[in-house]
């Protein structure tokens, strides 16, 4: 391999750059943070699609018809475990009762808003708005998200099933967790947004960070959304 | 040259760096240690009270604690933090995280240098197999007579799992880790990482993963091998909770390594460096990277599934309650699949760089041998359920499966297409990198064509869950997989320590290991040919002889890893001073200084050709001894 | 890609057909010993696994483990020649075009890149043998459930670590596997606790006991021996230890064995002779 020299002069102030990364300009920066989102939600997507199998997998195996506990029938040969009990041994003699899409949807919903608010505020900071519009803006959006995060946890509360009883509420409540999860990470994002526009760092064409948060956050709410509906509708 | 001196010796203002200045590797342990006691705590006085997960819980609670511990405590979220308070790191806090006038103690420290970080990750590399490799000789020596009492079934049971999954940890990182931190960047022509801040935490997050998995020998163990098999696994020791721990841990490290790669290889080449030019390790690293990021999410998977059924009592794998063993199969061997190649990859394209630098020619079939790596990673994710042909699982889908294992050594008989093509007619130069090409090549063939016995669903019947898939698999991922790392390791030592690989030991190290490894393995294949199972603690006194064979060549590997080990520690410390290109190849990190300085390139090289122009122009190859700044001459049009 | 650099590369790949196939006396040409060394490399290979088949390897009770030994002859025999073209090619790499060159690079060799001609052969032939392998397996496959008469059914339940087997109709109920000759045997497996692996190995076939779940397997037994069933799937503390003793005996043999173990003579008649 032939190199040749391009210039010789070295520009350290240039190389550690401030904000961060080492030498760029701010698009190839912006290049390399954009591909780097787009790969974590890209596994993401492998996870949540992962989950889904998960469902429709475990639903369309009944194992002893403890989908939901409805028709509990060991159903392998002379019955080797009289097993239609919960995890903690308690027997089960009903069906279990599917979850309120209340408050599934009202947690979706919240992470719409919240990523929508957060997508309004990235349109205004291209469009060269001040932190005075931005900032109310980030700040909702972190209050829609943390609504929604805490819905998302009053939402144990209410639940009219525990994870031990069967299939169906193990998968409901492990996508409740990965939900509080993902909307935890949007919400230290969000907020974080909100006090650096608060500062004036999304000021002057600095909308960047914003749009990046915003492609995550819209993916964290469509994957709510698309959980919410699974889970609601085929159950 | 005075550059470099200014640069890596910058008087930096005494608040540089933050609070980084007071975080060494030392300030995370001792925060980790607290959090887990903090942890340990909280979970033992308020969720022990559920009778049944309450340990589970105080295990996960305990372990995930000290994980977070860890890295708060070595400055893993520093940044992070001053980022939401909107007080960015500034020029000097960057400069001193890059590790800017720490001497040593960057070694030691949440260090953004691609080049500190490579090295970290050498080390804790051959720390893991040294944990492994240690495992391994107990089982063998367990293994050497048939009621061997040393020790307990428990134990064997806790010794083979996490033997497998320390040297699964350790092969995923050993070519990923080191050389695709350290070497890669420099070969595409970049000062660093693309996320440097991302590339220390990848790193960090493996030390942080290690004691976890280790603690687990001590609290009951994982009895259900590196797979971890559900229901068993459901009804493990807590010893499983430390386990998962170490899984999840792990596979956010990987994502964030291989997004690294990726992006450091797709953003930041030279001016010139064309994807064409690119030396194929790139491209073996980039596809493994691509493919770890579609495998790890499976990993978090599975394994959060079996912990949440441990610790809160979900059952997406206990038949009694709805659950299926055979998801976790499938979900796990979705991730399983991928990551032998993963491991393999970047490894055999490695090895075709050796080959051609000490073949003195190009690389025979770039482009194909890109096209198998594709190919490779396409079909990996199309052959997970062969791991379950005799799982009883959709017996119906047999002949699917098979089609696309079998297809598999299409891409993979590129792989010697592509070597041996390379070799032939070469002037082969034999110098110690090319010795392990050659075994590469020996070993790489068996477990290929062992391979392919098992991807034969009527044979797997036979030898599925016996030691010749042992045999096979350690054929590939150590014969093949690991030796071609080997290669890489030698090949790049000098760059890397600045120092020459003392070749007279090295030499007498890969005569014993290739030896005593086909010893070995070859007693294995016998036990599977003879039908002994694996992972047993005890067996009948039929498999005596082939499990003799197999102990003694174990302990003469083990011993040929050792002297390895002892060449690499005395070369590091007093062997010769290598010059800048000891093997006169042509890719980029061999026209800067061994070891490179802070920022590689003092000029911002143009590319003009790729790395293969031998026998093509003479005046292309570098000076024997170029200065960091190489001014070649322009080749007649580009390639 | 330069018409120089094109020139170069005509020139050398000219080169290095040339010397392959015309230097000199026949013995001299690296084609030929390369040869030569292929069918030495392939003759040990289909040695070794004709002898691994033969001595190693559990005798053939049944047609599915006569098929386990037909493929990896078979496959050797396809396989061989390949890896053994890799070894001599290697090996003559070695022999033939070595330079020692100390601490100086000896010169380079020709810039040979590419060969379609080679690459393609290479495919083809990858993909030939790619064919008949699935083609191989595919037939295997589909004739293991084929039988005449009306299949034996044996169920087997994996335990934490024990096999039962179960012999129904008949009442018998055994720790040890007994089937007939002659017959097609119809597992129907499962297990009380965790995955199990049950491995009748000189039967040649396996399948995982799941809990929660039947699987099924068949076996046509040919010949009358003893045999081991294992269990392949780690399964927890005494894994090592969960064997039973397996035995293929005559229907006569079988019969009078069912009924040693309680069965009545009627039921275990129509047990082990069936019907169609």
């Amino acid at each position: 391999m032939s190199v040749v020299e391009e210039h010789s002069s070295h520009d350290h102030h240039g190389y550690y750059a401030e904000g961060g990364n080492h030498h760029d300009t701010p698009q190839a920066k912006h290049r390399k943070e954009h591909m780097l989102v787009w790969m974590l939600i890209g596994g993401d997507m492998v996870f949540t699609a992962l989950i889904i199998f998960a469902w429709f997998y475990l639903k369309a195996l009944n194992v002893e018809g403890m989908w939901r506990g409805a028709a509990c029938t060991p159903n392998f040969n002379a019955g080797i475990n009289q097993s239609c009990t919960d995890g903690i041994g308690n027997s089960i003699t009903h069906i279990i009762p599917t979850a309120s899409p209340v408050h599934t949807f009202a947690v979706a919903i919240l992470a719409i808003v919240g990523a929508g608010l957060m997508w309004f505020a990235e349109v205004q900071a291209r469009q060269g708005a001040s932190r005075k519009t931005t900032t109310p803006l980030l700040g909702l959006a972190s209050l829609a998200i943390l609504g929604s995060l805490v819905w998302q946890i009053y939402q144990f509360q209410v639940l009219p099933f525990t994870t031990v009883q069967g299939a169906y509420a193990s998968v409901f409540e492990y996508i409740m967790g990965s939900n509080v999860g993902h909307l935890l990470l949007i919400l230290l994002v969000a907020t974080g947004l909100f006090i650096r526009s608060s500062k004036g760092l999304h000021e002057n064409g600095r909308w960047y960070q914003i749009h990046l948060s915003r492609l995550f956050s819209v993916w964290v709410a469509f994957s709510i959304t698309l959980l919410a509906c699974m889970v609601t509708f085929f159950n | 040259m005075s550059t470099t001196a200014l640069l890596e010796d910058t008087k930096l203002g005494p608040k540089a760096g933050g609070l980084y200045r007071h975080q060494n590797f030392l300030t995370g342990i001792i925060t980790g240690g607290l959090a887990m006691l903090v942890g340990w705590l909280i979970a033992h006085y308020t969720l022990q009270s559920n009778a049944n997960w309450g340990s589970d819980m105080v295990v996960t609670v305990t372990m995930a604690a000290w994980v977070v511990g860890f890295m708060a405590g070595i400055g893993a979220f520093n940044a992070v933090f001053r980022w939401m308070i909107g007080h960015d790191q500034d020029h000097e806090d960057e400069l001193y995280a890059a590790g800017v006038s720490q001497g040593w103690k960057r070694y030691f420290k949440f260090c953004t240098d691609h080049k500190v970080v490579g090295t970290q990750y050498l080390v804790l590399v051959m720390t893991l197999f040294a944990v492994g490799g240690t495992l391994a000789m107990i089982i063998r020596t367990q293994l050497i007579s048939p009621n061997n009492h040393l020790i307990s079934p428990q134990t064997y049971n806790a010794v083979i799992s996490i033997h497998g999954m320390i040297m699964i940890i350790a092969t995923i990182i050993m070519v990923s880790g080191p050389w695709a931190n350290f070497i890669l960047p420099i070969q595409v022509g970049a000062k660093d990482m693309a996320f440097p801040r991302l590339n220390a935490l990848s790193l960090w997050l493996v030390v942080a993963a290690v004691p976890p998995i280790l603690i687990s020998l001590f609290i009951g163990g994982v009895d259900s091998g590196w797979t971890t098999y559900a229901p068993l696994s459901v009804q493990s020791p807590p010893g499983q909770d430390a386990f998962s721990i170490t899984i999840i841990t792990f596979v956010v490290s990987v994502t964030v390594a291989g997004i690294n790669t990726i992006t450091t290889t797709l953003t930041m080449r030279a001016k010139g460096m064309t994807m064409g030019r690119l030396p194929i390790f790139v491209w073996g690293s980039i596809v493994s990277a691509g493919l770890g990021l579609y495998a790890m999410p499976a990993f978090l998977a599975a394994q959060s599934m079996l912990l949440t059924d441990r610790v809160v009592g979900t059952s997406f794998f206990a038949p009694a309650q709805g659950g299926a063993g055979w998801l976790y199969e499938n979900i796990f061997w979705i991730m399983g699949h991928p990551e032998v190649y993963v491991i393999l990859i970047p490894g055999v394209a490695a090895a075709m760089d050796v080959a051609s630098t000490f073949s003195r020619k190009p690389v025979f079939g770039y482009k194909i041998g890109i096209g198998a790596f594709f190919g490779l990673a396409v079909l990996a994710i199309m052959v997970w359920a062969h791991h379950m042909f005799t799982t009883g699982w959709a017996p119906n889908l047999a002949d699917p499966w098979m089609l696309t294992t079998e297809l598999i050594s299409i891409p993979t008989g590129i792989f010697f297409l592509v070597i041996i093509g390379t070799l032939w007619r070469g002037s082969i130069w034999t110098r110690l990198p090319m010795y392990w090409v050659y075994l590469f090549l020996w070993n790489f063939i068996i477990g290929g064509v062992t391979g392919i016995y098992l991807s034969d669903v009527p044979a797997d019947q036979y030898f599925h869950g016996d030691m010749f898939v042992t045999a096979h698999f350690h054929y590939t991922l150590l014969g093949g997989a690991m030796i071609g790392a080997t290669a890489a390791l030698c090949y790049w030592f000098p760059k890397m320590s600045g120092r020459m690989l003392n070749e007279r030991i090295g030499k007498t190290a890969f005569w014993v290991v290739a030896i005593f490894f086909q010893v070995t393995y070859f007693g294995m294949f016998w036990e599977g040919f003879q039908g002994m199972p694996r992972r047993i603690a005890a067996y009948a006194p039929y498999f005596h002889t082939a499990n003799v064979i197999a102990t003694v060549g174990a302990y003469g590997l083990f011993l040929g890893w050792v002297i390895l080990l002892y060449a690499l520690i005395h070369s590091w410390m007093n062997g010769k001073v290598a010059p800048s290109n000891p093997w006169h190849a042509k890719s980029l990190e061999w026209h800067i200084s061994s070891p490179p300085p802070l920022e590689n390139f003092l000029v911002d090289p143009i590319v003009t050709s790729d790395p293969y122009t031998y026998g093509e122009d003479e005046a292309a190859t570098p000076a024997k001894n170029p200065t960091p700044a190489t001014v070649g001459s322009s080749e007649e049009g580009a390639h | 890609m330069s018409s120089n650099h094109e020139d170069i590369k005509r020139e050398q790949i000219a080169e290095a057909v040339e010397g392959w196939t015309h230097g000199g006396p026949l013995y001299r040409r690296p084609a030929f010993r390369i040869m030569i060394l292929v069918v030495l490399f392939s003759a040990f290979g289909i040695w070794a696994a004709a002898f691994f088949t033969d001595k190693i390897m559990p005798s053939i009770l049944s047609t599915q483990m006569g098929s386990v030994h037909d493929t990896v002859i078979l496959f050797t025999v396809l396989a061989a020649p390949v890896s053994a073209l890799v070894y001599a090619i290697a090996a003559y790499s070695v022999y033939k075009w070595r330079r020692t060159g100390g601490d100086e690079p000896p010169p380079d060799g020709p810039p040979i890149r590419e060969n379609t001609l080679v690459t393609s052969l290479w495919l083809g032939m990858s993909v030939i043998l790619v064919v008949v392998l699935l083609v191989w397996g595919m037939t295997a496959l589909s004739s293991e459930n084929q039988g005449q008469l009306k299949p034996v059914t044996v169920d087997v339940y994996g335990q934490q670590w024990l096999w039962t087997f179960k012999y129904p109709g008949t009442g018998v109920e055994s720790n040890q596997l007994v089937v007939p000759t002659g017959r097609q045997i119809r597992f129907v497996i499962t297990s009380y606790d965790v995955t199990h692996g049950f491995w009748p190995n000189s039967l040649g076939v396996q399948v995982d006991a799941n809990p929660g779940f039947n699987t099924y397997i068949t076996a046509d037994p040919t010949k009358t021996g003893q045999f081991a069933v294992r269990c392949s799937q780690l399964c927890g503390l005494y894994h090592a230890y969960m064997d039973a003793n397996g035995k293929v005996v005559t229907p006569a043999q079988f019969s009078a064995w069912l009924i040693s173990q309680g069965a009545s003579s009627s039921a275990a008649n129509a047990y082990a002779l069936g019907g169609k």
